[in-house]
């Protein structure tokens, strides 16, 4: 029996540590450690509630505008605030084309070399993967001449010794199995992804008045400026046409590079239907409203619960069923660390208990994670892609369905199929593709709304905070590309009282509860084979599956015995 | 050549919640109040982002990261790195695994041109919860500042002295 540590997972967004004992050649436990402190809780106490979604955003290095919204609509539920329609329109504008962005990144540059080999690409035949790019879709970059030059980029990199960008890779490893040809088309799509994410991402620019950390939010609506006359404004006729652009293009990106891509993948790594199943239990507290947050059942993507791989039948949700444990977490509830807590109810006081690093392994009998164990209905569950696709799914989503369906004949697969590693990349290429047709539209609605003069976008009617209860409590939500965000705020004298955040990544990464249930991380990685205990690539797949994303990264540039030149001033 | 197309990125980076991490966009902040950066110059705060500020610097002639740099000296030592010493920056380790370094990369495979990179980087004490900076990072913040007005004077001498001399 050996105990593999992975630590840290790279390619990831944040830290995190795996844990996994492996016997036979496959992993027969696990344990996935969080290893930063969450503190922005601890940040907000005292603050104006209005100003909480500045602070928020700083959460994440990645989806900035996740916790801008999630935190926007946690202070209009406590107060009472609907926000006008054009102002949840362009969140859905940016939500939806969060997902499209960080889709398309998660696939390619953080999750493929897990699954192509760059070294291989350099023997590919250019022509060939020609041949291969042009079976499988219309995209018109695809000639030999183009694919030689990327080969040629590569190689150059590669004899620079820059390779940063591809340097976590187990290269050679048995478990690649793509032909080199399949190995140079993703390495051009790789490449042809950074181009894409730069442009696309203007989305956010245009309607978040800036990128990275959007600031257009505000607690009862937007900033965003709508005027069909003013050249200055946000948004305006000349603004919509460069929003139905990118749109546009991105649609075609999906479904000309990206969604062929992971079929063609997919397609030569059948057997990972069959890896990473998980729990079974998904969560998604559904969003994409279209007719307020109240209204749920108008949502564009469903809100619901699937417990034991049960297709046949969707839960309904309510945030007062959510609960965090502590018991194998790094800190400590006041009335003892058995019990689950409501967020409303929650606490975060860091205990650290852990050993004095440099150590080997941690004590997984006690506490091993600074990430809290969320459960729902005392039961773990996974969110994300998967969750939604199935929630929407098994609820008959009227574009969801079609899609899933027509991804399963292609692959030969059954629906139960998508409960694995491969079943999460490939919901994440389905709501892709289904998200980038609604940006189209919700633009388009957005124009339609501009052109009928309905130009409100904030509901100023409790802006004053002598207008609020002496207390109040609220839930904010948010379906990030990740899974399922919620923040809770309670509110007293016009001042942040309590503030948590319930990330989708506590949920999916997070260490056993009180029952001692394992997380969805830990639950994945069950059987997983793997070959070779020095260089555990199967690992990499089920965790990156998932797209972990430990919040709160720490930018500091690890320089340690580089060279470099201290800088005097004079 | 720089000609009409030339571009100067200056990139703060790190996250304004983790004390010494905000180091980076404390100076963006301040450069925007400065008067003496010249108006073409593009002043980026960037946070705790990677490849997702290709947007932003895809298309420079040069660009001046700054950003907080473990060089395990002092805190508030200012280093300066360019050219190789840049090369498959950070090494493994390093928490935030598309960083900064896979955004060079990703310059060098998109761009036409190969930008001038300079990072300036500051030495944190600590990079805990908090909105502040500690002492000796605020006051080399100024220091950083300076440094950075140096970067742009597009004749200026050479900035740096050797430690030694």
């Amino acid at each position: 029996m050996a105990r593999i540590v992975v630590d840290p997972v790279t390619r990831i967004e944040g830290h995190l540590r795996i844990e996994a004992e492996v016997n036979g050649g496959a992993v027969t436990d696990a344990w996935s450690s969080g290893t930063m402190f969450r503190g922005i809780e601890l940040i907000l106490k005292g603050r104006d509630p209005r100003e909480a979604w500045v602070w928020t955003q700083r959460i994440c290095g990645v989806c900035t505008t996740v916790h801008a919204l999630t935190s926007v609509r946690a202070v209009e539920d406590a107060l009472g605030i609907e926000v006008p329609e054009n102002a949840n329109l362009i969140r859905n504008i940016i939500g939806s084309s969060q997902y499209v962005q960080d889709h398309v990144i998660h696939f390619y540059h953080l999750h493929a070399l897990d699954w192509v080999d760059v070294t291989l690409a350099l023997k590919a035949d250019p022509a060939k993967t020609s041949q291969l790019a042009e079976s499988i879709s219309p995209w018109p970059k695809s000639s030999k001449n183009y694919f030689k030059a990327i080969q040629d980029k590569v190689k150059a990199l590669v004899e620079s010794k820059q390779l940063s960008l591809f340097s976590s890779g187990y290269w050679g490893h048995p478990a690649y199995h793509l032909p080199p040809e399949a190995n140079l088309l993703a390495v051009a799509h790789y490449i042809e992804a950074l181009e894409f994410q730069k442009d696309y991402i203007r989305i956010h620019a245009v309607l978040g008045g800036k990128n990275p950390h959007l600031q257009t939010y505000l607690v009862g609506g937007m900033s965003t400026s709508m005027d069909p006359d003013e050249p200055g404004a946000t948004i305006n006729p000349e603004r919509i046409t460069f929003l139905t652009e990118l749109a546009a293009k991105a649609q075609a990106f999906v479904d000309q590079v990206y969604v062929p891509d992971v079929l063609a993948v997919a397609a030569f790594y059948r057997d990972w239907f069959g890896h990473g199943e998980g729990l079974g239990n998904f969560l998604s507290y559904g969003d994409y409203p279209q007719g307020g947050v109240k209204d749920p059942a108008r949502f564009y993507l469903q809100r619901g619960a699937i417990f034991g791989h049960d297709l046949s039948k969707v839960h309904p949700v309510d945030p007062a069923n959510v609960s965090e444990y502590v018991t194998h977490s790094w800190y400590e509830y006041g009335d003892g660390d058995q019990n689950g807590k409501n967020p409303y109810q929650g606490e975060t006081k860091p205990q650290y208990t852990g050993p004095k690093p440099p150590f080997e392994h941690l004590d997984v009998d006690k506490k091993y994670s600074w990430l809290k164990a969320p459960r729902y209905q005392d039961h773990p569950m996974e969110v994300g892609p998967l969750s939604r696709m199935l929630v929407a799914y098994a609820s008959g989503h009227p574009d969801v369905k079609p899609v899933v369906d027509a991804v399963l004949a292609k692959l030969n697969a059954p629906a139960t199929a998508l409960f694995s590693t491969l079943g999460r990349i490939a919901a994440r290429a389905i709501e892709a593709k289904v998200m980038a047709g609604q940006v189209v539209k919700w633009v388009a609605e957005l124009g339609d709304k501009l052109g009928h003069g309905d130009l409100r976008v904030h509901n100023g009617e409790k802006w004053d905070p002598d207008t609020w209860p002496k207390q109040a409590q609220g839930w904010g939500f948010h379906e990030a590309p990740r899974g399922s965000l919620g923040h809770w705020v309670e509110i007293e004298d016009q001042k942040i009282k309590n503030y948590q955040c319930v990330v989708p990544t506590t949920w999916n990464a997070g260490p056993r509860d009180g029952k001692g249930q394992r997380g969805a991380y830990e639950a994945a990685l069950l059987k997983t084979p793997v070959a070779d205990p020095e260089r555990p690539v199967e690992i990499l797949r089920t965790v990156h599956s998932f797209d972990p994303c430990l919040a709160c990264a720490v930018h500091v540039v690890d320089a340690r015995g580089r060279k470099y030149t201290p800088v005097t001033v004079r | 050549m720089r000609a009409a197309t030339a571009k100067t990125v200056v990139l703060g980076l790190g996250n304004i919640l983790h004390g010494d991490d905000g180091a980076g966009a404390q100076a963006i902040s301040r450069l925007r109040a400065d008067p003496r950066v010249p108006t073409d110059v593009s002043l980026v705060e960037g946070g705790t982002l990677g490849l997702e500020l290709l947007p932003h610097v895809w298309d420079c002639s040069r660009l001046i990261v700054i950003d907080a740099v473990d060089v395990g000296e002092p805190a508030g030592t200012l280093v300066r790195m360019s050219g190789e010493e840049l090369n498959s920056l950070p090494g493994n380790s390093t928490v935030h695994q598309l960083g900064v370094s896979d955004l060079l990369v990703a310059l060098r495979m998109l761009a036409e041109r190969q930008p001038e990179v300079v990072l300036l980087g500051v030495q944190p004490l600590s990079t805990d919860w908090s909105c502040e900076l500690s002492p000796p990072v605020a006051a080399a913040t100024d220091f950083l500042v300076e440094a950075t007005l140096r970067e742009l004077q597009p004749l200026a001498e050479p900035n740096v002295v050797d430690a030694n001399s």
